[in-house]
């Protein structure tokens, strides 16, 4: 069994420490002297504002990176298996991160503990979601429980894994229904917004498994395994150029739809394709990223790897956050009196709370990367 | 059971707001926090441009999106009566339900104030609500929503629950007019000078608010949503009319 080095771990750790130290000191203190007037959010029509933003999407990038680590357990390719371990840790440090969040954005979420278990609404969507992610949760723990044992094969996590690979499509699924099911809002009312999830989702998982490892060897590739280094010079741009052509052709033809349709609420898309971060996320996050991947000369190089791998990681999280504010821009029922558009800017305490749940995955990252053995191989490798 | 429903004649609505003034009295509300709501509307270009005004408190549905998206049952609907109300002892302060509203009628005060400066901060909240003010009405029920709501949580129209419910059983209909059911009246019919809200019983064929909607041709709003509103519209094309989107400008 092999084992990864990150390049200066302290510096990692430490880093994540002082900037969960600032970043959450700076939010909580925001918080707690204004409450939610902390937040830029209104009632006039922007009720999920960048919290929410950043809970979505640190929890589908959690859920495919289990998705990742799943099906490199149940491919049986023992080189995909290397992987699984990192991808599982980082799963929960992902889905930690957002959760964080998205507690301090909730009004009430200790009550959400009780309230929702007991009162099972099975009418509500995130009602399920809440149940799947729990049932998530525990088979994260559960997997990396068995992925730490000594001599762990791939047959004896494979139930498991089975498991954990439905858990985390039915929390990706679900997420997706939490806005596909709002027919009075048809920007967001869709029965593909769960595939457009799994695609985000799928994506988010290669592209931070394939940052994350690079990171574990201190972005040198002749520091890796030799077969993980195989790995990553090929399958891996292959998938991750697939991935990326998913992500784009859904993001391209919902653009033209909002552009095409009349229904109420489509008309921001004019809005958001005029757009710099529009932009941005598809020809810089994603088409530069594919181009990269399958051009001869740039789909092995690490750095170009790593590169390409962090272009989508922000290329993600604008689409998210354009999904979701952009769904909220229209005032509705709001009379004359209530601008075309609503403008948002998050706040301080916002932008704190994203910059928090970042660190917060590091830190948590890089306390499993000391001390817990994420580069471990099934038996079958290490015999 | 009764199932009280609202009837708005937009023919004698003269947009002048006592309904908002006498809701936001009733129910201590935070300046901007209009569970009953005049929108207004305009349409068309200089010197074709319509001007309309739009009444619209909580439709209280039959089919309410927002009970169904709840996770914890805060909002629940109440079989006699059929008031959509708030639980704010459940409630988590999620705002899927302001999400799945299709007429924006819900608040979430726990935000940056409407208008400065910010009368929270003049009378701050005690026993947990989100403010005390030295003339706050008197009721108080959080498991129906009513009174002045704890931070963090949902609120909307009830109907003005708190007298409606206490209405004798079996009465047609509750108008201000009748010395003995006055007190029972919501706080927007009972204050409009027009006499353009009607409140009623829909589940009675006897009922005014019935006899209105079928001589005058009452229509809901956005009935295509199958949300039911249990508020009905009255216009004979005179004068304002339903909005024809909830938007106030389509796409280019």
């Amino acid at each position: 069994m092999t084992t990864a080095s990150i390049a200066r771990p302290t510096g990692v750790l430490v880093t994540a420490v002082i900037g969960l130290v600032v970043t959450g000191g700076i939010a909580l203190s925001g918080l707690l002297g204004k409450g939610g007037a902390a937040f830029n959010t209104t009632s006039d029509g922007i009720f999920w504002g960048l919290p929410i933003v950043t809970y979505d999407y640190f929890l589908l990038t959690s859920t495919g990176l289990a998705m990742v680590a799943s099906i490199a357990l149940l491919a049986g390719a023992r080189d995909f298996a290397a992987l699984a371990k990192r991808c599982v840790w980082l799963a929960l440090a992902a889905l930690i991160g957002g959760v964080a969040v998205l507690a301090l954005e909730l009004g009430h979420p200790v009550r959400a503990l009780w309230a929702i278990p007991l009162n099972a609404q099975a009418a509500s969507p995130l009602f399920w979601k809440v149940l799947f992610v729990a049932a998530y949760l525990v088979l994260l723990l559960v997997l990396f429980a068995r992925l730490s044992r000594p001599g762990w094969t791939l047959a004896s996590v494979r139930g498991t894994a089975i498991a954990t690979l439905a858990a985390a499509l039915g929390v990706t699924m679900l997420a997706g229904l939490v806005y596909g099911t709002m027919t009075m809002r048809p920007f967001w009312s869709s029965a593909d917004v769960p595939m457009a999830f799994l695609v985000e989702s799928l994506l988010g998982g290669i592209a931070f498994t394939i940052f994350f490892t690079y990171l574990a060897y201190g972005f040198d590739p002749d520091a890796m395994p030799p077969q993980l280094k195989a790995l990553l010079a090929s399958p891996m741009p292959a998938i991750f150029a697939v991935a990326i052509l998913a992500q784009g052709l859904f993001v391209g033809t919902r653009a033209i739809t909002g552009l095409y349709a009349n229904a109420e609420g489509l008309q921001v898309w004019q809005d958001i394709v005029g757009g710099a971060l529009f932009h941005l996320e598809l020809w810089v996050g994603l088409a530069l990223p594919l181009v990269l991947m399958l051009m001869q000369g740039t789909r092995r190089p690490g750095g170009i790897q790593v590169l390409a791998a962090a272009l989508v990681m922000v290329s993600l999280f604008l689409s998210r956050y354009e999904y979701i504010i952009g769904g909220q821009r229209v005032p509705l029922f709001k009379g004359s009196w209530a601008p075309d558009l609503l403008l948002y800017q998050p706040s301080l305490t916002e932008w704190m709370l994203l910059l928090m749940a970042i660190f917060l995955m590091g830190l948590v990252y890089a306390l499993g990367e000391r001390a817990l053995a994420l580069s471990a191989e099934p038996k079958e490798r290490a015999a | 059971m009764a199932k009280w429903g609202m009837v708005i004649d937009l023919d004698k609505c003269t947009g002048c707001q006592a309904c908002t003034t006498a809701c936001a009295m009733e129910n201590t509300r935070l300046p901007g926090e209009n569970w009953q709501d005049v929108l207004f509307y305009h349409e068309g270009t200089y010197p074709n441009v319509k001007l309309m005004w739009f009444p619209r408190p909580c439709m209280h549905c039959e089919n309410p999106s927002c009970v169904e998206v709840c996770p914890t049952g805060a909002t629940y609907k109440e079989k006699d009566g059929g008031f959509v109300l708030v639980d704010w002892n459940k409630c988590i302060g999620c705002k899927y339900c302001m999400v799945a509203c299709p007429y924006g009628v819900r608040f979430y005060t726990d935000e940056k104030p409407v208008v400065e400066p910010d009368i929270r901060s003049v009378f701050p909240g005690k026993e947990g609500r989100q403010w005390s003010p030295p003339y706050q009405a008197p009721q108080d029920d959080p498991a129906h929503g009513v009174g002045i709501q704890p931070p963090g949580v949902v609120s909307k129209c009830t109907f003005c629950y708190h007298r409606v419910s206490k209405a004798p059983k079996g009465v047609a209909d509750l108008d201000e007019s009748i010395p003995e059911l006055k007190e029972f009246v919501p706080a927007c019919v009972r204050m409009c000078p027009p006499k353009a809200r009607y409140f009623g019983d829909l589940d009675n064929p006897a009922s005014k608010v019935n006899r209105l909607i079928a001589d005058k041709n009452g229509v809901r709003l956005m009935d295509e949503t199958g949300n039911k509103p249990q508020v009905y519209y009255l216009s004979g094309g005179a004068a304002a009319s339903v909005p024809r989107a909830r938007a106030s400008r389509a796409k280019a």
